[in-house]
Parts: C-alpha cells; sequence; structure tokens
C-alpha cells in the first residue's frame, strides 16, 4: 500500500486537520488544494495519452517524435470546481506490454481512469476489452472509469467510428467522448468530469442525489464531425 | 575475405550477479611506481569503494568473453619471452606511430567527404519512432544506409530481428538471416565466429544466448572494444527484460518476436550507441564526478544519507553524466556497467524533466535475475540535476517519493543549494588550470575508485569530428594498453597533430593529449606535474569518502 499519501482523496489529504474550504484560499495556507485524487492514464502504447496529459496540463501539443513513456509518470495539477480547488495527481502510464505488471499495483489506488483509444488505430480499440477487463481485476469497484477515442482531428485516417466506441462504452457502463490531444478537443472536460465527480464523493454522502458524470459529459461534449475545428 | 574464427572455450552466460568484492585485488604484481600502490592513488576512496571491484577494463571483458584472453599456442611461441625488452617496445612504438599516422589521415579524408557529400545524415535526423509520419525509417538498400560507420544488429537464435541502429528490422530480416547461418555454420563443427575483417570493415559477432549480438564497423577500434560496446547493448537489453525473463520467454517459444517487449525502448538503445561514440566512460569502464567542493558534496551526501528507506538501495545524484553524490546500503555495491546503463536511460529520454517517473530497471551486473523501481526526477526543472532513487520495493512509489521530498527540505536546510548551482554552471574544468602549456587534455582514471576525471575538451578539438576523434585516438591508445596478447604500460607517441602518452599501472591509468611542438622529456615533466595537481585537486574532482545509509 501507498505511504503517507494513502489518505489522498479524502477532505483531508495530508491531515492537517481543516474542514475543507469552500471558496478560495486564505493567504498563507500551507498548500493550495483542498480535496486530491488520483487519476490513470490508460491504453496502448502510441494512442497518446501522455500528449493528452500535457494539453490538458501546459496548453501545448507534443509535435514531432512519438517518445515512449518509462514506466509511470507522476505529475499534479490542481483545477478549480464550483469554487473547490481540486488537485488532480496523474499518473501517465507506459503503454508497453513490459511495463503492466508496474501498472497493475497502482490500479487500485486510482480513483479515476481515463483510458484511451485511437480512433486511427482499429488494434488499440479491439484491445479495449482486455483494458477493462484488466481494470476490473485490479481496480477499486467504485473507480470512475471513462473511454476516450484520442486523435480525433486526424478523421482522414478514421479507423473507428464514433458509434462503435458510444456502443462499447453502453456496454460497460462508461461514459464516452472523442478527444483530440492536438486541437485540446474535450480535453479539459474529460479531466474536469473526473474533478466534479471526486468533489462529490468527497462532500457529499452517497445516498444523496448527485452529480451525473454521464449527463454532464452529455451536454458538454464537442462532437467530432468531418469538419470539427476546435 | 578472411574469417577470423577462434575455437569457442565455453558458452555458459554468467548469471551476471557480481558478488561484491569477487575476486578483487588478485594477481596484483608488484606497483611499478613506488608509493602509487592501489587504493593510494590520487582519487582513491578514503573509506572503501562505491563500486563493484573492477581490475581494469580486462575485468569488464574476460568473464563475459572467456575465451578472449586465452591465446592459442601459436600466438605464445611467437611472442618474445621478454615482453618489456627495449627492443620489442621500440618495435611497437613504429608499429603504432604507422597505425596512428594511418588513422589521422583516414579521418581526414572521412572528414572531407562528410562535409562536401553529406554522407553521414547526424544521427539525430535518421530517428525512428515518428508516430506522425508512419515509421520513417532509413531505405536500406540505399548507399546512404552502407555509408554508417558503425551498424549494430540484434538477432535471437531462430534469426528474427530484434534490433537494428539503422533501417527497419523487417528490412532487414534476410540480413540478419545471413548473420545467423554464419553463426550456427561455425557451431555445427563445434566452432564459433567471432569476427570477420574485410574490406576496412570489422564485423564482430557477440553471442549471448538467447541472442546474438553483431556490429558492422569501419572505426579504427579493436575487435576487443567493438565487442565491449555489443556486451553493452546486450546489459541494456537485460535492463528492460532481466535475464530470466529473457531466457524463459525464448524457452518457451524459440521463434518469439522480441521486438513486441522491447517497443519503445529503440531510443535508449540508439542513445547508448552514440554515448559510447561520444563519452569515454565507457571506455575506461569508470565513472566521472561532477567538480565539487568537497564540504558541499559531503553536506549533499549527508542530505541524501539522511533522506533514506527501507527499501532503497541506492541514492544517485547525476548532472549530465557526471556523479554529484552516491549513497549506497551497507555491503550493496554499484557496478560501473549498471550506473552507466542508468546515465544512459536518464540522458535518453526528455520526458523525466517533469513529473515523476517510477519504472522497473533490472541492474544486470548486480542482480540479472530481478527488477528494481527506480525513482527518477528531477530537482528543479531548469536545473540538470536529476535523483535517481532505486528501491526494491515495486510498490514503494510514495515512501520513496517522500524521500526526495525530504532530501530537498534537507538541502534547503544545509544551504548548499547556492553552491551547488553555481558547480552546476561551470560542470567541466579547463585543462588551463592545471598549468602546463602543452597539455590539451587528459584521462586520469584511479582503478580503486572506480572514478576518472577529465577536462572540458578544448581547441583545437572543437567541431563534434575532432572530438570523435581524439575519443578515438584515446580509444586506440586504450586498446594498445589493453591487448589481451600485448598489453603495454607505457606509450608515447609523436605525431604530426598531437603528441599522446599512455601509462597504465596498477593503480591508476593515464591518458594524456599534448601539442605536437613538445618534447617527450617535457611530456614526462608535465606527467609529474599533473599527477601533483590531481592530487591536490582530489577531493573536488573525485567522491573519496562514499557514503552508505
Amino acid at each position: 500500500m501507498g505511504g503517507p499519501d494513502g489518505a489522498a482523496g479524502s477532505e483531508t489529504p495530508e491531515g492537517s486537520g481543516d474542514p475543507p474550504k469552500s471558496s478560495g484560499d486564505p493567504p498563507g495556507l500551507p498548500r493550495d488544494y483542498e480535496l486530491s485524487g488520483k487519476v490513470m492514464l490508460l491504453g496502448d502504447s502510441g494512442v497518446g495519452k501522455t500528449c493528452f496529459l500535457l494539453q490538458f496540463k501546459d496548453g501545448a501539443f507534443l509535435s514531432g517524435t512519438f517518445i515512449a513513456t518509462v514506466g509511470i509518470d507522476f505529475r499534479n495539477k490542481v483545477v478549480a470546481v464550483d469554487g473547490v480547488k481540486v488537485k488532480l495527481q496523474i499518473w501517465d502510464t507506459a503503454g508497453q506490454e513490459r511495463f503492466r505488471s508496474v501498472t497493475h499495483a497502482y490500479y487500485r489506488d486510482a480513483q479515476a481512469l481515463l483510458l484511451l483509444y485511437d480512433i486511427t488505430s482499429k488494434m488499440s480499440f479491439d484491445n479495449i476489452r482486455a483494458w477493462l477487463t484488466e481494470i476490473h481485476e485490479y481496480a477499486q469497484k467504485d473507480v470512475v472509469i471513462m473511454l476516450l477515442g484520442n486523435k480525433a482531428d486526424v478523421s482522414s485516417e478514421r479507423a473507428v467510428r464514433t458509434e462503435d466506441g458510444a456502443s462499447l462504452a453502453r456496454e460497460y457502463g462508461v461514459p464516452f467522448m472523442e478527444t483530440s490531444a492536438k486541437t485540446g478537443m474535450n480535453v479539459e472536460l474529460a479531466f474536469l468530469a473526473i474533478a466534479k465527480e471526486l468533489k462529490q464523493r468527497a462532500v457529499q454522502p452517497l445516498d444523496e442525489p448527485h452529480f451525473q458524470i454521464h449527463d454532464y459529459i452529455e451536454s458538454q461534449k464537442q462532437k467530432s464531425s468531418c469538419c470539427a475545428f476546435s | 575475405m578472411a574469417a577470423d574464427v577462434h575455437k569457442k572455450k565455453s558458452w555458459e552466460v554468467s548469471n551476471g550477479s557480481l558478488v561484491p568484492g569477487d575476486g578483487q585485488h588478485t594477481e596484483r604484481s608488484e606497483s611499478p611506481t613506488p608509493g602509487l600502490a592501489q587504493g593510494t592513488e590520487p582519487g582513491a576512496g578514503q573509506e572503501g569503494a562505491m563500486f563493484v571491484h573492477t581490475r581494469s577494463y580486462e575485468d569488464l571483458t574476460s568473464p563475459e568473453d572467456g575465451a578472449a584472453a586465452v591465446r592459442s599456442p601459436e600466438e605464445r611461441r611467437g611472442e618474445p619471452a621478454e615482453q618489456s625488452s627495449m627492443e620489442q617496445i621500440s618495435k611497437d612504438f613504429s608499429e603504432l606511430s604507422t597505425q596512428l599516422t594511418g588513422m589521422a589521415l583516414d579521418l581526414d579524408e572521412e572528414m572531407r567527404a562528410g562535409k562536401e557529400g553529406k554522407l553521414e545524415p547526424s544521427p539525430q535526423t535518421t530517428r525512428r519512432d515518428s508516430v506522425l509520419s508512419g515509421k520513417e525509417e532509413e531505405d536500406v538498400t540505399m548507399d546512404a544506409w552502407r555509408l554508417h560507420r558503425k551498424h549494430v544488429f540484434v538477432l535471437s537464435e531462430a534469426g528474427k530481428p530484434v534490433y537494428s541502429r539503422y533501417g527497419s528490422e523487417e528490412a532487414l530480416s534476410s540480413t540478419m538471416g545471413v548473420m545467423m547461418a554464419l553463426v550456427s555454420f561455425l557451431e555445427a563443427e563445434k566452432n564459433a565466429i567471432r569476427s570477420i575483417h574485410a574490406d576496412g570493415y570489422k564485423v564482430v559477432f557477440v553471442r549471448r544466448s538467447p541472442l546474438v549480438l553483431v556490429a558492422v564497423a569501419r572505426t579504427r577500434q579493436s575487435e576487443q572494444e567493438i565487442a565491449h560496446e555489443l556486451l553493452y547493448i546486450y546489459y541494456q537489453i537485460l535492463s528492460l527484460l532481466t535475464w530470466t525473463q529473457l531466457n524463459h520467454i525464448f524457452q518457451q517459444k524459440q521463434n518469439y518476436d522480441l521486438r513486441r517487449l522491447l517497443a519503445g525502448s529503440e531510443r535508449i538503445t540508439d542513445n547508448l550507441l552514440d554515448l559510447m561514440a561520444h563519452d569515454p566512460s565507457f571506455l575506461m569502464g569508470a565513472v566521472r564526478c561532477l567538480p565539487l567542493a568537497a564540504s558541499v558534496r559531503d553536506a549533499v551526501s549527508s542530505s541524501l544519507q539522511q533522506a533514506k528507506a527501507k527499501s532503497l538501495v541506492f541514492s544517485i545524484l547525476l548532472s549530465g553524466n557526471q556523479l554529484v553524490s552516491l549513497v549506497r546500503k551497507k555491503d550493496q555495491f554499484l557496478h560501473p556497467i549498471d550506473l552507466h546503463l542508468l546515465f544512459n536511460l536518464i540522458s535518453s529520454s526528455s520526458s523525466f524533466r517533469e513529473g515523476e517517473a517510477w519504472t522497473p530497471i533490472c541492474l544486470p551486473k548486480f542482480n540479472s535475475s530481478g527488477f528494481f523501481h527506480a525513482h527518477i526526477s528531477y530537482l528543479e526543472q531548469e536545473m540538470d540535476l536529476c535523483l535517481l532513487l532505486v528501491s526494491t520495493d515495486r510498490e514503494d512509489f510514495f515512501t520513496v517519493s517522500d524521500c526526495k521530498r525530504r532530501f530537498q527540505e534537507r538541502l534547503r536546510r544545509r544551504g548548499v543549494q547556492h553552491a551547488l548551482h553555481e558547480a552546476l554552471r561551470t560542470p567541466f574544468y579547463s585543462v588551463a588550470q592545471v598549468g602546463i602549456p602543452d597539455l590539451r587534455h587528459f584521462i586520469y582514471k584511479s582503478k580503486s575508485s572506480g572514478l576518472f576525471t577529465s577536462p572540458e575538451i578544448e581547441a583545437p578539438y572543437v567541431q563534434e569530428e575532432e572530438k570523435e576523434r581524439l575519443l578515438g585516438l584515446y580509444q586506440y591508445l586504450h586498446s594498445r594498453a589493453h591487448n589481451s596478447s600485448r598489453p603495454l604500460k607505457n606509450i608515447y607517441f609523436t605525431g604530426p597533430r598531437e603528441n599522446l602518452l599512455a601509462w597504465v599501472t596498477n593503480a591508476f591509468e593515464l591518458y594524456v593529449c599534448y601539442s605536437p611542438l613538445g618534447t617527450k622529456a617535457g611530456a614526462i615533466n608535465a606527467v609529474n606535474k599533473l599527477m601533483k595537481w590531481i592530487r591536490k585537486e582530489e577531493d573536488r574532482l573525485f567522491i573519496l569518502t562514499p557514503q552508505t545509509y
């Protein structure tokens, strides 16, 4: 089990004892967030997980050569949802087979999983079922999963129809959207939806009516079409 | 074409796990330099070494390549009984001088050709892995492909391609088939192919079951050195898979396509090959330290030492490819080869610059059967200071990450950050500091500590090609000094462009490059002065008091 950070995700991730603040931080607060959650990026090698993360973190697209991630990369970003600052600890994983055993070890600590495939690669889509099986085996039961069809900007090389992605997502009961790490389409939305969901879980007891991630995604997402410029 | 075929003594692969202290201090003859016995030379650690004791370059190659040191009886008979007879030495020198001159001329021509015809695309422009444009591999039927100075191929015993430095493995599968056929053909006769020398090329074979590694080189390196580089590639592959897993896979399925498991690692192997052509660390089998005031280094080391965790085995701080500090668990020693592989891993990817990476890694010389888990991060983004925490526990990320935080806190509290920043601004020292006018460059290695020091390469070795030529000269001196059948202790060579000196003792190795205008007497004087200077600066240039947790 993880070390001192193991309690992350509760209201007081670092044991400060302070109740979560409802608005901005007063000056001098030792940390600049009130909640934290662990998000893991999964999917085959080369589907664009690292680019997806960089687009969200820095608003930049890493073009040019492909650099395979080594092992797992841990990065943080603080986002504000409804006035609450949520620190997302994002784990960018290597898609290669030889790193599977390391990633498995970290599944159960994750509160949310972003599962990516590449819409120009049928293979990466076909492997999604295997990924989902693995997730069910290793991850927590209440983990938030989101299926993302990345590289939606390259519609000329599309190999997976949007409907296929959507119907697979329905089958497994997970939200779905197509994204583009290059144009930024739906990238921030994916992380924000997760932050909202995590905030909801942390702040409210589970039996209260709460935030519906499916509905939120459906209402907010940009549809990719042949003429989607964003 | 003459095939250079030797009888192979044994095929067994040592499992690579060197028991610390294994075989050290064996066969030590009396030191030729009184007062400089091993352990007392400049740069020798005061409280034992950080590394597994590598006696010398031979130590890195011979146990792997048992047959290399064994000479055939014919060779033995032809050898003069007294190796150090004056006659023999002068013969060696004349031999050496013609070869060195030859090399200089050849390189000259190559450089001219390179400039005019642009025959050699720089390695950076031919990188693979481009996802955007599909596979931008070189066309292996083109002349440009043939003109690369050193090709490296890795294949499985079934003849399946595993890695090729240039061009796609698929396009080369028939070439690799031929290589495997050559290996098998000789093996059928209970023999082994080691190298083919033809037309200015050396084709060197290294067999490490279940892999075969082949280099096709037209560099001036000796066969032994090329084989040494191939071994590094082999260890690089082991560091990704472990020896156990590699063997298991091929026992299960002989025709397994290993590229599947190695996907994404081509860049790391490419980088290792490029690094070996530029960095003398690999040739010396030693590690270079960042020049740093002893007080600062001690503060860094004890901060590192205090930020420990149960699962930590090594804490390593490095800058560029230079070591800043290394703290290890008691009784656990790192092998320079393993450290080189870690250096290479870090320099081959820019993705460690941000965030914290956590990756399994096998240190094949330490233990080739299992993975360590390495936490890799840069201390500050703009600063070239990378922290590597090597843990035994896959699930210990958060604990180890906390060690990093504690280390940084202690650095801050000790107030050494400023001094560290300053030191990083001049990661190399100038040879002018030594104060010897004719001295252009040198490499000094302390054998007992496994550390070496070397100034910045300055004019006239400004161009990349010139730097490579200088390293080529050192490679040549090194190969003469470590020739398995006729090792030399002293070499002095007067060339048209520089004078060179090599001095190898049981305690240290020294390679010096002088301006061509100096005399031999001057050069020997300079060596004494240089040794005194290194002694004076040793606490800045070396890590004399290695720490343990």
